[in-house]
């Protein structure tokens, strides 16, 4: 995908600046991460000697802890866990059952990668913490009588990751474990989508990894039709730490509304890409500060359905990591990945790129997601203007001229198109993501639509 | 670049006109049935006008969605 036609790419063959973030860090104290310098927390006696043993809550307790922090999900919407367990379906037959969301098929975020294979039992045990409240028979029913075979027994914890190295981790931490035959780890295909709460259960029941047309909730019918708690890797390590310290040793960092820290996976134009763990409130200049990053032209954050900040508002005074902050400025926490923009990369060629990885990814199941996608790459690479064209001799491959307002027109028009017409979020998530650059780049897009280019190369400081 | 239209559903009767995106082919049957509230995308998907579509529409939207050849039109409740 790095000789995408008519896109700005670095003249001098230069390696593309992303990589996948490598190290570990935090600002302030960590939590989730706590003890990961002096211990291999892979290991289950390391981590109880770092943690403590898990307490086991009651359903009532359980949700007091959680609503008392107002406990958020970590994988992108930010939903409430505690309604989330609240609107499970209740009867006399419903077994609910719980899944941890460990498919991470964004390649700018890789906390839920860090957690499942350096703090794994974290996760595990937050994921058996909910087990447990949610039925609790499963906390006296044996392990032994749980069949290797069979995914549905009452209390077992599936858990769905889509990175073979990550499936590989975590089974060898359940094995480590216990209660080890409580966990069953499913290992799905490797794309975006797989992510989608909806197209997870439909392949942990068999079917393909996409999102089915029909709308149906995973808290009535999830997984074998049970009513399903379904959430991000994160979210249950949370809950772990939450169990063990309670809200008001949780609510000791963080903002009174958001209590708690959070995970980000932060790369691009920064000295240490990585999975830091900042308290929530934390302002982005003490991330950017902690990483090394450049003076940015733009910050993404979110991750590919997010949103950008633009210089402006990067300026404009600090801008605080937690969804209140950062939906002040008109984005959103996501996942927690965020990326700087030097301001030596031509950042409408770096959208553009993504844009184009965000139409690979599409299902391809519904029209307007696999045309309009497709159709919304065709007009930002008008609006590129061809300027540098891929790798020739430096201003051989000069402007091809104004491009004008025809362009942004064509694109709002493909937007509004796209936009809610799918069977996931994915064609939404796109093209909030694309307008929300489009408008922080509004100084970039007119030197291009100008110029046919802004003359700077494309760095890759979105990775993919 | 807006976002807000979503073309999406429309309310009608006690349901909601709804597309499974997951099966339209785009055939556009469902536009020459009821051509004030659904037209075509560039890629001949239909787009609902939920202002276009009321109560007095039941029969029509009916009949457009028995004649939806995927089964992708849907009234559901
Ligand atoms: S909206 Fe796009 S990504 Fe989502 S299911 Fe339909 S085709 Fe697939
Ligand atoms: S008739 Fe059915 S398949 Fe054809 S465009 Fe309309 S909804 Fe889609």
């Amino acid at each position: 995908m790095t000789a995408m036609l008519g896109l700005n790419q670095h003249g001098g063959g230069r390696p593309l600046r992303s990589r996948p973030p490598a190290g570990l860090g935090w600002v302030g104290q960590p939590r989730l991460l706590r003890g990961i310098a002096s211990r291999d927390l892979t290991s289950y006696a390391e981590h109880l000697g770092e943690h403590g043993p898990r307490p086991t809550l009651t359903r009532e307790a359980l949700l007091a802890q959680l609503d008392a922090v107002a406990l958020a999900g970590r994988g992108g919407a930010g939903f409430s866990l505690a309604a989330k367990i609240r609107s499970l379906r209740s009867g006399p037959d419903a077994r609910p059952v719980v899944v941890v969301n460990g498919c991470e098929g964004e390649p700018a975020s890789a906390k839920d990668a860090a957690l499942l294979t350096r703090v794994p039992h974290l996760v595990l045990d937050g994921a058996l913490a909910a087990a447990a409240a949610l039925y609790p028979d499963a906390a006296v029913y044996p392990d032994a009588a749980l069949d290797a075979g069979r995914a549905l027994d009452p209390g077992r914890v599936l858990i769905a990751v889509s990175s073979p190295s990550v499936a590989a981790a975590v089974q060898r931490a359940v094995a480590a474990r216990p209660d080890s035959p409580r966990f069953q780890t499913h290992l799905l295909p490797e794309r975006y989508i797989t992510g989608e709460a909806r197209a997870l259960i439909s392949a942990l029941n068999g079917g393909a990894a996409t999102p089915p047309g029909r709308r149906v909730l995973p808290s009535e019918s999830g997984v074998g039709g049970q009513p399903t708690l379904l959430s991000n890797a994160e979210t249950f390590a949370q809950l772990a730490y939450l169990t063990r310290v309670g809200p008001a040793g949780f609510a000791e960092v963080g903002t009174r509304r958001e209590p708690g820290t959070t995970l980000l996976t932060v790369s691009g134009a920064v000295a240490r890409p990585g999975v830091m763990e900042v308290a929530l409130g934390t302002p982005l200049s003490a991330v950017a500060e902690a990483v090394g990053a450049e003076p940015a032209r733009a910050v993404v954050i979110g991750g590919y359905h997010g949103g950008w900040l633009s210089e402006q508002t990067l300026r404009s005074g600090p801008v605080p990591i937690s969804r209140a902050g950062l939906g002040a400025v008109g984005a959103t926490l996501g996942a927690g990945a965020v990326m700087f923009l030097g301001v030596d990369t031509c950042a409408l060629g770096e959208l553009t790129r993504v844009a184009q990885w965000l139409a690979d990814q599409s299902a391809k199941n519904c029209g307007p997601c696999a045309f309009g996608l497709p159709a919304l790459v065709q007009d930002l690479l008008a609006l590129n203007g061809g300027s540098a064209g891929p790798a020739g001799p430096a201003g051989a491959a000069g402007p091809v001229g104004p491009v004008g307002s025809a362009g942004l027109a064509a694109l709002d028009r493909h937007a509004r198109m796209v936009a809610g017409r799918g069977a996931c979020s994915h064609p939404d998530g796109a093209v909030r993501f694309l307008s929300s650059g489009l408008a922080a780049l509004a100084d970039e897009v007119r030197d291009h639509q100008a110029h046919g280019g802004c003359g700077r190369p494309v760095q890759g400081d979105l990775p993919l | 670049m807006r976002t807000a239209t979503s073309h999406e559903a429309a309310a009608v009767g006690a349901g909601s006109l709804r597309i499974d995106w997951t099966r339209c082919d785009g055939h556009g049957h469902c536009a020459a049935l009821l051509p004030r509230a659904i037209t075509l995308d560039d890629w001949g998907y239909p787009m609902i006008d939920a202002a276009a579509v009321g109560d007095e529409h039941l029969s029509d939207v009916k009949r457009a969605v028995s004649a939806c050849p995927s089964l992708a039109l849907r009234l559901e409740r």
